[in-house]
């Protein structure tokens, strides 16, 4: 599994699937993303980072910077997100981050 | 030569973005965006204007529409920055929009010798935002990735430290 990381609007999908030389439509079948948005409903995050590590790519908008949330659900949300995102990272073969539509590897090697 | 800088809020890129300018050779035109509308405007522009003084920048002031800036042809262009430029072009009445922004930054890269661009990171956040505020990450965003997409280099500073996205030092 690759998972790709990123800020919000950083071309994350589109690096990607350009990158791999996928199709819209083979993307949409291969990947899942914003499953930052995921992580704030469930239970046990390493039961759904399991499941999300079934699909070839895993897409999350980072939502870690900027000031901790005042209301509780939002800080929970985004506490949730971003431990699913380690917990992504840890199964993934590579990892890359995508900032401005350019990446970064940050393990392993995309198979490009 | 195309660079783009970004970074966040006193991340350093302006002094960095400064020192990459001087670096290069051309007449040094310093292109501001930020249209002084308060006094805390004001403050960061005469900030800025005191650390360029001893520099031999000229400072031209544009704040929509870089097709129509004067700016002398082969120039050396610190266009100071990306975030007040596409705010202008989103919000004033005679605005163009991200279209704008892009456009007058072609605009420049047809004429000038060097061109150094800083522009901001606004989407580390999170995406907790109402509709207008994403209206406009999204459009900075897009901004942000066709410059970067276009540029010979692109670097991010960290507490006044770049680090090339592409590019070299």
């Amino acid at each position: 599994m690759i998972f790709v990381t990123g800020p919000l609007f950083a071309g994350k999908r589109e690096y990607i699937r350009r990158t791999l030389g996928l199709s819209q439509e083979e993307f949409t079948r291969k990947a899942v993303w914003d499953v930052q948005e995921l992580a704030a409903e469930v239970p046990d995050l390493s039961i759904l980072a399991e499941k999300l590590s079934q699909k070839e790519i895993v897409v999350a908008t980072e939502t870690g910077g900027g000031v901790v949330p005042v209301d509780p659900r939002e800080r929970a949300a985004r506490e949730a997100a971003g431990r699913l995102a380690c917990l992504l990272a840890r199964r993934a073969d590579a990892v890359v981050r995508v900032y401005c539509g350019l990446p970064q590897v940050l393990k392993g090697e995309l198979p490009c | 030569m195309f660079t783009l800088v970004i970074g966040g809020a006193a991340s350093g890129k302006s002094e960095y973005a400064e020192a990459r300018a001087l670096s290069l050779p051309g007449k040094r035109v310093y292109l501001a965006t930020m249209r002084p509308s308060d006094g805390e405007c004001l403050a960061r522009i005469e900030k800025h204007r005191l650390r360029r003084a001893d520099r031999d920048f000229e400072t031209v002031e544009q704040y929509i529409d870089l097709d129509s800036a004067p700016i002398p042809a082969g120039a050396n262009i610190l266009l100071e920055c990306v975030g007040n430029l596409l705010a202008n072009e989103v919000y004033e009445p005679n605005g163009g929009g991200s279209d704008a922004v892009l456009h007058g930054i072609n605009t420049l890269l047809s004429w000038c010798r060097h061109l150094t661009v800083v522009t901001n990171e606004v989407c580390s956040g999170g995406a907790d935002y109402d509709e207008s505020t994403l209206f406009y990450l999204r459009e900075l965003a897009r901004v942000n990735r066709a410059l970067a997409a276009q540029a010979d280099s692109v670097v991010e500073v960290v507490c006044g430290l770049p680090h090339f996205w592409k590019g070299a030092p």
